[in-house]
């Protein structure tokens, strides 16, 4: 089989897997959370004949009343019980919408609701995206430094540990590390803050944001009698900036410790090398050659001048 | 050590970037913070002329009520009269979610509720994202290829360079734009009744993969939709966002093309060889074999 061919069968099959790997998740996804739908409409099907049958109101008032709320609603604005509303749009706010923005996490919590408003967005975001991709690149590159390459030589030369099995040794400490740092740490401090958060939340929480999802589900500093929300929702602004920067370094790791494995060359994949802008140590020189030997394809689906950018 | 060396660099660049989300919060709240007032206010006043007239409805019944409604709009559930809504997690709608996960939109006007549903959630992420990530490479790097190929084929046939590198690269930028960003405009215009402006907004915030949720797409209960449009929507989703990949890579490509460039000029005409354009130059090499 020409390279060629087998880069578009593999390719094919990449997305094959894909496909059938999202079809699977909605199969889950629905058996898991349909019943509890199902449930949740019958109830409030019945609550809301209950309602109309003891009320003076007619169906179409209540369904004009109903609309106007789910509106105000989607926009974070709420009168039941008085409506306290702090405001979504103080300064505080405003600073965390425009790190959700540029970190591309969106949580939707709060929109913009003004075309201007709208307008502004798009042209912030396309700026601040690439800005912000950027700096976060540019500080993982430092940071690889510190928390990668600097270990791995101490647990090379000091330790005596093979390149692959100090890489897995490495990876495995540096994934403990952080799971416990940025993960359950922070879960605990979201949940023992936020009343209604139990330890699962705030853990669903974290992940989702470091991933930059950003469902909007949980979102914190937003109950209605919090102390000190602008302090608070700063420190979840830095946090948030603080993990994602993490994320992009254990992925890196990641990527190199496949490499490593040679799996990056299997899978006809940018091997580490290539994509990162300093060379490493001197000591990885000898297992790097044979890697680099196997990824060598002469195809022109395995240029790589065009495929780092970081995500 | 280069780490230390380096530092200052990166100190102005973190300043940089502290400046300008700054700069950004306090425009948004310029711009919002009015609006929100007027709309609480307006809010408010309706709600005791609701009061008002009503007079066997109570403040705590109306309460109820609001309670009622959020839930239901948080599992997309209507509750207009005579509305058939199959809900959220119904399959294609599912799929949907499952794929705003992978490719980190997450619009969040659904999300799991149930306790099982979040922690499926988060090892299905685990595992999509980098799927996601290398898929979408793979595919834009294809796409790439291809246009490199239809370039060199063209070259070949007339001989000018430049030219034709030019052309091929605007018009699959302007066919591919249109696919991507025009033609989803207009149809969600007529199926989502949306502004053309809101529609613009929407494709934007999902094909950047920022996903406020604030319009998504096949959401509205009250509408009805086509069997092909929840198809449709994933198949832009993912070609979208390949595409975009791939413009990234072709800025990147340019950007080091023009600091190579650059590099040219400071060092004189010492190396105006194949040592400048490595990647220009090896591209017809390749393909041809």
């Amino acid at each position: 089989m020409s390279p060629l061919i087998r880069t578009c069968v593999l390719v094919a099959g990449i997305v094959i897997f894909y496909i059938a790997y999202l079809l699977l998740g909605a199969l889950v996804f629905s058996y898991i959370e349909g019943p509890v739908e199902e449930t949740l409409r019958t109830d409030l099907t019945s609550l809301k004949q209950q309602f109309l049958n003891q009320s003076c109101i007619n169906a179409s008032q209540l369904d004009v009343f109903l609309e106007r709320v789910l509106k105000a609603n989607k926009y974070g604005v709420s009168v039941l019980r008085n409506g306290s509303g702090h405001s979504n749009w103080d300064l505080a706010s405003s600073l965390f919408f425009a790190n959700t923005l540029v970190t591309t996490v969106g949580y939707g919590h709060t929109t913009p609701l003004s075309d201007v408003g709208k307008a502004f967005s798009i042209i912030y975001a396309l700026l601040g995206v690439p800005f912000t991709m950027m700096v976060l690149a540019a500080c993982v590159h430092r940071l690889m430094h510190v928390l990668t390459y600097g270990p791995l030589k101490v647990l090379q030369d000091h330790a005596g540990l093979q390149p692959r099995l100090a890489s897995t040794v490495h990876f495995g400490l540096l994934l403990i590390l952080v799971v416990l740092s940025f993960f359950a740490v922070p879960a605990l401090v979201f949940s023992t803050i936020e009343g209604n958060w139990s330890f699962l939340d705030g853990f669903y929480f974290c992940f989702i944001s470091l991933c930059t999802i950003g469902l909007g589900d949980f979102v914190p500093a937003e109950q209605p009698r919090q102390e000190y929300r602008a302090l608070y929702k700063i420190a979840v602004m830095v946090y948030l900036f603080v993990g994602l920067m993490v994320m992009f370094l254990v992925l890196r790791t990641f990527h190199r410790l496949a490499d490593v494995h040679g799996l990056t060359a299997f899978f006809h994949l940018p091997s580490y090398d290539d994509l990162a802008e300093d060379r490493e140590p001197i000591v990885e020189k000898a297992e790097k050659e044979d890697t680099r030997e196997t990824t060598k394809p002469l195809d022109p689906s395995s240029q790589v001048s065009y495929n780092s950018f970081g995500r | 050590m280069q780490f230390v060396s380096r530092l200052p660099s990166i100190l102005l660049l973190g300043v940089v970037y502290v400046a300008f989300v700054l700069a950004g919060g306090a425009v948004f709240w310029r711009l919002e913070g009015g609006l929100v007032e007027q709309n609480l206010v307006r809010l408010r006043e309706e709600k005791s002329r609701l009061l008002q007239r009503l007079s066997c409805l109570d403040i705590q019944s109306l309460e109820e009520v609001g309670q009622l409604i959020r839930s239901a709009s948080k599992y997309g559930l209507s509750l207009k009269s005579n509305s058939t809504s199959d809900g959220f997690w119904k399959f294609t709608s599912s799929s949907i979610f499952a794929a705003t996960v992978v490719t980190t939109i997450g619009y969040g006007n659904i999300s799991p509720g149930t306790m099982y549903g979040q922690i499926f959630c988060v090892f299905f992420a685990l595992v999509g994202i980098p799927l996601n990530v290398v898929v979408l490479n793979k595919v834009g790097k294809y796409m790439l290829s291809i246009e490199r190929k239809f370039c060199h084929f063209i070259e070949q046939k007339t001989n000018r360079k430049k030219c034709v590198r030019v052309f091929i690269h605007s018009l699959s930028f302007a066919t591919l734009a249109v696919l991507y960003f025009v033609a989803p405009v207009m149809i969600f215009q007529q199926y989502e009744g949306w502004s053309y402006a809101e529609a613009v907004y929407y494709c934007f915030i999902t094909l950047s993969t920022i996903g406020f949720g604030d319009y998504v797409a096949d959401n509205d209960p009250d509408r009805y939709y086509p069997e092909w449009y929840a198809f449709i929507m994933g198949a832009w989703i993912f070609f979208g966002l390949a595409w975009l990949a791939l413009l990234i890579n072709h800025c990147i490509d340019l950007l080091e093309g023009f600091n190579g460039y650059l590099k040219e000029k400071r060092e004189g005409t010492a190396s105006m060889s194949q040592g400048s354009q490595p990647d220009e130059t090896q591209a017809p090499e390749k393909s041809i074999k």
